[in-house]
């Protein structure tokens, strides 16, 4: 079975040979850079001091190459935009070293400035000649971004300042989209999981625009997160907006793709708390829902894709609406969130829905646990989520820094032990 | 309807500008400043707190009043400076941890603590532990609220706490944390006082380790 056909089968809601694996395909299922540096050396895939690449600089995500892939199995590619969150490509790679004294390698376009106390400063697509837009605090591990707020006025306040960066896609873009659907599809046998950008409505880590040289209209978080109710018919007509564009956009990329494209990366707005969610049912169903069910059925109607959402925390509350608007695929899973236990979530949404994460709590058991509780808890996981398909393993979210290599190992030594059906 | 209902209304449904001109008009009135804060903004607060324990409220709603009763305070903080009896709650140093930028549940519990009647020491992001002794020293202060989002980060708030008692105020000081990774066994193994799992529980907190 390669590693496409067990995806799909998953993705059907059937028994594969084993459990699919994810590890890196998105930039919300991957591994921070140390911590890839660390397992490649615990795997001895390189000689000490070899550098590892840092493919989204943003979370300081590592590289996963296909040798990590095929030491620990995975069954997913990413096929991800040219550009980075900072708007530089993954291109021209130098040296770098991290707070950790991780050698890395960077995009050319990676240009820093340290800040007076210690910290550092990101520019956007590189440009020192503009304000930062991102920071690494003095001996931290990722960047956050850095609020470029202009002043709002209520009466020149635009639908078109919070749609710079929802355009048309354009031609390089699609050529390569089109030519690394092509080599992913030809070259691997694995299953692809594409994030073209463009159809999250209001995600909280792309508000700020941390690529945009000069970002206008709404930017800054606690703004954005009271404009959903204050000027909530301002933000209903940015998503309108931003619909109608993503949608043409996705016509031209299908035409680009194809079907070779197995799952999509619809949404990554953070609907979650760890109590509950962040916005009422009621604000979910008025604001952000009549869309999401627009770009799925489009994307039902029009290809063999599944759709992918991304939320963090509590959603509970919000699951069955995301079932109904569409979507086929639900990440990250955070089962310790309240009212995400597992078994609760595969009885009620496991015949509809596709869980892909929830593999290993990445807040405390796979930082702080030791080897075993890490292999009991992806054991136990795997034996509920894995009934009857419908699972592809992955941690909840991305496995952070200062996790102990050890842990990282017993993880995957896990899911090859007790991840093959029957379960 | 009284002046302090209209004000604790005006909170509750999120009216910044309504608040601001019924502050000053209790001030012109000549209500005492240090009487706004239980009679209207407390109880207004309360309410929000009740309103996202119940799931009426989320988090827009909340910064939305949180915003509205910042219109009084912002405008009763200077009136109440040197008055140690208007804030009878007490004064809570409050920040995220060093090597942590996210603010965002941290200014939500500052704003209600705030508004609870706290006098509020805002340290902001990315903070020492050194600067958080200072500041309890400085402002004479009776709690620590820490948060940290960050599994990489939050065990940093163990090292204010040893440094908290390094320098002699542990005994002074309660501390209380939150935040994203953190749990009610994680705050006991780093030996804080208590863990709020959200802005109303870090309020009731707060009232019960200040009246210990």
């Amino acid at each position: 079975m390669t590693s496409r056909e067990r995806v799909q089968m998953a993705l059907e809601h059937k028994d594969p040979d084993r459990v699919p694996l994810d590890l890196g395909a998105s930039s919300v299922t991957g591994m921070q850079v140390d911590t890839v540096y660390q397992l490649r050396q615990a795997l001895q895939l390189d000689p000490p001091g070899t550098p590892v690449k840092v493919t989204e600089p943003y979370q300081m995500l590592g590289e996963i190459k296909p040798d990590l892939m095929g030491a620990l199995g995975v069954d997913v590619v990413g096929l991800g935009k040219p550009a980075t969150m900072f708007g530089f490509k993954n291109e021209g790679w130098k040296p770098w070293t991290t707070f950790e004294g991780t050698p890395v390698l960077v995009p050319e376009g990676f240009n820093i400035e340290p800040d007076a106390n210690g910290d550092i400063l990101m520019y956007p697509e590189g440009d020192k000649s503009v304000p930062p837009s991102g920071r690494m605090p003095k001996g931290g591990f990722y960047f956050d971004s850095i609020v470029r707020q202009p002043p709002i006025d209520e009466n020149t306040l635009s639908v078109e300042d919070n749609l710079e960066e929802f355009g048309p896609v354009a031609d390089d873009d699609l050529e390569y989209f089109r030519r690394e659907a092509e080599r992913l599809y030809t070259q691997t046998d694995k299953a692809i999981l594409a994030n073209f950008g463009g159809t999250a409505f209001g995600d909280i880590a792309l508000v700020p625009a941390p690529w945009l040289k000069h970002p206008k209209g709404i930017r800054d978080i606690e703004e954005w997160y009271i404009s959903t109710v204050t000027r909530r018919d301002h933000v209903y007509k940015i998503f309108e907006r931003q619909c109608e564009i993503g949608i043409r956009n996705l016509e031209k990329v299908f035409a680009a793709v194809g079907n070779r494209v197995t799952a999509v990366f619809v949404s990554g707005t953070d609907f979650g708390q760890q109590n509950g969610p962040f916005i009422s049912l009621k604000s979910y169903r008025d604001l952000f829902k009549p869309f999401h069910r627009e770009v799925n059925n489009w994307i039902h109607k029009n290809t063999q894709w599944k759709c992918f959402i991304h939320s963090c925390g509590s959603v509970r509350a919000l699951l069955p609406d995301f079932v109904d608007a569409g979507f086929d695929i639900i990440n990250p899973v955070q089962c310790s969130a309240a009212g995400m236990a597992p078994e609760e979530l595969k009885k009620e949404f496991g015949d509809r829905a596709t869980f892909w994460g929830g593999g290993v709590d990445t807040q405390r058991t796979l930082p702080f646990g030791t080897p075993e509780e890490v292999r009991q808890e992806v054991c136990t996981r795997l034996k509920i989520f894995g009934k009857s398909g419908g699972y592809v393993f992955n941690t909840t979210h991305n496995v952070q820094a200062r996790v102990p290599a050890q842990n990282v190992l017993a993880m995957y030594k896990a899911v090859r032990e007790c991840g093959k059906y029957p379960l | 309807m009284s002046l302090f209902e209209e004000m604790q209304q005006a909170i509750i449904d999120g009216k910044a500008p309504v608040v601001k001109e019924l502050t000053q008009k209790a001030l012109s009135e000549g209500i005492k400043p240090a009487d706004i804060f239980p009679k209207a903004i407390v109880p207004a607060m309360d309410e929000v707190g009740r309103r996202m324990r119940d799931c009426e409220f989320f988090i827009p709603e909340v910064l939305i009043a949180a915003r509205a009763a910042r219109a009084a305070t912002d405008i009763l903080r200077p009136l109440l400076v040197g008055d140690a009896a208007a804030r009878p709650a007490g004064t809570v140093v409050c920040c995220t941890v060093k090597g942590d930028l996210h603010d965002i549940g941290k200014n939500i519990v500052a704003m209600m603590l705030e508004s609870a009647g706290f006098r509020i020491i805002d340290l902001g992001a990315d903070v020492s532990a050194e600067k958080i002794v200072d500041a309890v020293r400085a402002h004479d202060a009776n709690l620590v609220a820490m948060s940290a989002l960050l599994t990489t980060t939050m065990v940093n708030m163990k090292s204010v706490i040893e440094a908290l008692a390094a320098a002699g105020l542990r005994e002074k000081v309660k501390v209380m944390v939150g935040g994203a990774p953190v749990t009610e066994s994680w705050a006991r193994s780093i030996g804080a006082d208590g863990y709020g799992k959200d802005a109303p529980a870090a309020v009731d907190l707060a009232r019960s380790l200040a009246a210990a």
